[in-house]
């Protein structure tokens, strides 16, 4: 693989952020090229299943079940690698134009399984399936590390959720509790519970050893978690907002994605008709802060403001969330200018 | 699902079996079961391949002398032919060694058994070994049996009138059963048991896999993580069986999942012929004959998404673990779900009974099922909805008529109907030759 010169990746690379730190297995490793990614798995591979709880860290807990009223909802999610394409029509029909050179990357992914994992029940897709809760469920998720090529532990992490230090899916070093180091081929039911201040959408993404990398290359997901009984939006999209950039990739530049997939066309085309309640949830899931416009929309922020674009920070969210209104093609960015010239843009499709 | 002593005993006074103090046949002999530990590391680089066959041509005429050769990650290809050979792949320096037969059709590498030989491969503590494309017969054991190992791949193969068990793996952690076949074994078509508990499990994965003409389809004592799916088990005596014992290490069978498989004509009653020696003791003879799915004991194991038809004694059956004698705490049923199997086949071929329940443990629940009109009990009173937590209501008169239908005692009390034709099935009730 010939190594991105700096002058290809100094505009895309470096506004992408690809200069970056992570820590595994208590040795840094600088991120700057396809090699350190690399290095960087090959400590991820080398680090031991930690000996065991320290004395201090030797509570116990329950596993909790669903309050009265509540149900455990139960999903089947398995981690493993596939070749993915970042714009698989190789084009960008905002600004038509082909998207040159190589596109296909190896990514680490999220993916629905049936139950006992006996079969997929869903594509291996950025990003991972949207899990669903009303307050007072538990969700029971029964992660299965299927990454064998990868040779590293993996976990999974919500956001959001109430879950005691086993279900916590963080890898600690030596205090690190039994859901945070799944090794390849292993698997883990994490029990989270919806309580009444979890109501919203949150990520969920890898916490083992090697989270950073491994989320940069695609494990994470979102789980939106409703009032018992709340009305589900007639519309509802979730958008992560994040840079695939060459040290993860090994592709020549970066590419602004939403939810893995670079430029319109490519990103996901949502579609409502007028009178429809539409919900659009958006994430940042890499290193930088991004902002999230819709062309000829507004809504209100949590504080009650109007907005059109507000900002949007790593593992955050905002909700956009309006009754439709104004038909016609629209537009929906990050509205940092090298994101949304990098790819971070879609259509947004309104039928009369 | 071998059995002994304790429980025979129990059984003797408690259940209609026929007598269980005949002779007693040789006991195959097992090495002793170990912690199989941490996976092995996997080797580097692609390995050594060795070529076994009949001719001058190959380095190798015996299996066993290739498999000896063998280091860590190796090969084995063996060419079309008969081997009379008991292989064996035993320790860890032989991890991920590759056995390969004829992949595309499996019945042309034939292990011959005749004469007294045990197991047609027997792999001791060597992990992740692949034996693929094979055809074992006559041994007096297994066909093929992988123990004490983290691991294992057993596909593409055929078993065939062995002596216990066809495929085997005994305790071991994760490991793939697939496209394989077993037929008049004297025991189980396939077989896991006796899975350490582990707090992040490795499953076994077992699919597209046909088990017929056997006391069991499948048997699952003791066994743990294991999905059984796209399968079929029909013409045995009872389709699938996980259960627990005291004769085998950490009952009772937790966390299975039974799922899409199709499970139907199970009604071959062996005990009046069969082309392989007939059992007259243990647990295989107590298989209540016309079953789809027995759980005997177990925790956690969900039968979902199957068909299951024309098995003229019962669809699903769940017991309290009877013959747990020396393990009283795992007798109990709980938080097993039976949901969404379809019986009966649109009412075209209908099962004698579709579920029975005596109601011991809690968190059992049943959900979902199509088809549905015939139960122990018959008021269905057991058979709670899901999600169900807390107690289940124990029926003592349900548990007595389930005791019953144990061993053949149940074909008096079979409901029978007529089968819908199945192509490229032909039901078997009673083997003639």
């Amino acid at each position: 693989m010939p190594k991105p010169s700096t002058t290809r990746r100094s505009f895309f690379g470096l506004s992408a952020g690809a200069a970056f730190l992570c820590t595994i297995g208590g040795q840094e490793v600088r991120l700057d090229d396809p090699d350190a990614a690399r290095k960087a798995d090959a400590l991820a591979a080398q680090v031991k299943r930690p000996p065991g709880a320290a004395p201090q860290d030797e509570l116990t807990f329950p596993t909790p079940e669903p309050q009265p009223g509540g149900r455990k909802r139960e999903y089947w999610i398995q981690a493993r690698t596939r070749g993915w394409d970042v714009a698989p029509s190789g084009r960008d029909d905002w600004h038509d134009r082909r998207i040159r050179g190589k596109r296909n990357f190896r990514a680490l992914v999220y993916q629905l399984m049936k139950p006992g994992f006996a079969a997929p029940n869903g594509p291996p897709v950025i990003p991972g399936p949207t899990l669903y809760a009303e307050v007072g469920d538990t969700l029971v998720v029964h992660f299965r590390n299927a990454a064998d090529t990868l040779g590293q532990a993996l976990t999974m992490h919500p956001h959001g959720v109430r879950y005691t230090p086993d279900y916590d899916g963080v890898y600690l070093g030596e205090h690190t509790r039994v859901g945070g180091f799944v090794a390849p081929g292993e698997e883990f039911t994490y029990t989270w519970e919806a309580t009444p201040d979890s109501v919203g959408v949150w990520p969920y993404h890898d916490h083992g050893p090697n989270h950073t990398l491994n989320t940069f290359r695609g494990a994470f997901g979102a789980l939106i978690v409703r009032e018992r009984g709340a009305k589900v939006p007639d519309v509802e999209q979730v958008l992560f907002l994040h840079a695939l950039t060459p040290p993860v990739t090994g592709l020549p530049r970066a590419h602004q994605a939403i939810n893995g997939r670079t430029a319109a066309g490519n990103t996901p085309t949502i579609q409502a008709r007028v009178g429809q309640d539409v919900a659009i949830h958006v994430m940042g899931m890499d290193d930088e802060f991004h902002d999230f416009h819709i062309h000829g929309h507004r809504w209100k922020d949590p504080a009650g403001t109007f907005v059109d674009t507000p900002a949007v920070g790593p593992n955050e969210t905002i909700t956009a969330r309006f009754v439709e209104d104004n038909p016609g093609r629209w537009l929906y960015h990050c509205h940092v200018f090298s994101h949304q010239d990098g790819g971070m843009a879609g259509w947004y499709m309104v039928s009369p | 699902m071998r059995f002994r002593t304790a429980a025979a005993a129990a059984l003797a006074t408690g259940l209609l079996v026929p007598a269980a103090a005949q002779a007693q046949t040789p006991e195959p002999s097992y090495p002793e079961p170990s912690n199989p530990g941490k996976v092995a590391p996997k080797p580097s680089g692609k390995g050594k391949t060795r070529t076994v066959c009949k001719q001058k041509r190959c380095a190798f005429r015996t299996i066993q002398a290739a498999v000896n050769k063998s280091k860590k990650g190796d090969t084995v290809r063996v060419k079309d032919g008969t081997y009379r050979e008991a292989v064996r792949i035993d320790g860890a320096k032989k991890s991920y060694v590759k056995l390969v037969g004829n992949t595309r059709n499996p019945g042309k590498v034939v292990l011959e058994g005749r004469g007294g030989k045990q197991n047609g491969v027997f792999v001791n503590g060597a992990d992740q070994v692949t034996v693929r494309g094979f055809k074992a017969r006559n041994y007096s054991a297994n066909g093929f049996f992988f123990v004490n190992v983290v691991g294992y791949t057993a596909r593409d193969l055929i078993a065939e009138k062995t002596g216990v068990y066809g495929i085997y793996a005994f305790n071991s952690k994760g490991g793939t059963m697939r496209d394989s076949e077993a037929y008049y074994t004297s025991d189980a078509g396939f077989y896991i048991g006796q899975t350490p508990a582990q707090v992040r499990p490795i499953r076994s994965i077992v699919t597209n896999i046909e088990s017929w003409g056997n006391p069991l389809g499948w048997s699952g004592t003791n066994m743990r993580y294991v999905t059984i799916t796209d399968s079929r088990f029909y013409n045995n005596a009872v389709g699938l069986a996980p259960n627990a014992l005291d004769s085998e290490k950490f009952p009772p069978a937790e966390d299975n999942i039974i799922r899409d498989n199709e499970i139907f004509w199970n009604n071959f009653n062996f005990h009046e012929g069969a082309p392989f020696k007939i059992p007259t003791e243990g647990t295989a003879t107590l298989a209540p004959v016309g079953t789809g799915v027995l759980l005997l004991g177990g925790r956690r194991n969900v039968v979902e998404d199957n068909e299951i038809f024309g098995n003229y004694a019962v669809g699903v059956a769940a017991i309290e673990g009877i013959l747990l004698q020396d393990n009283p705490q795992a007798r109990a049923l709980e938080g097993n779900i039976v949901r969404d199997n379809r019986f009966g086949l649109n009412g075209t071929d209908l099962n004698g009974r579709e579920l029975g329940y005596d109601g011991n443990g809690a968190g059992n629940c049943f959900a979902g099922n199509t088809g549905v009109s015939v139960t122990i009990p018959a008021d269905g009173s057991t058979l709670v909805p899901c999600p169900f937590t807390g107690a289940n209501t124990f029926s003592a008169e349900a548990q007595g008529q389930m005791l019953l239908l144990a061993g053949k005692a149940s074909v008096p009390a079979w409901i029978k109907h007529p089968h819908a034709p199945k192509a490229g099935y032909e039901p078997l009730e009673l083997y003639t030759k």
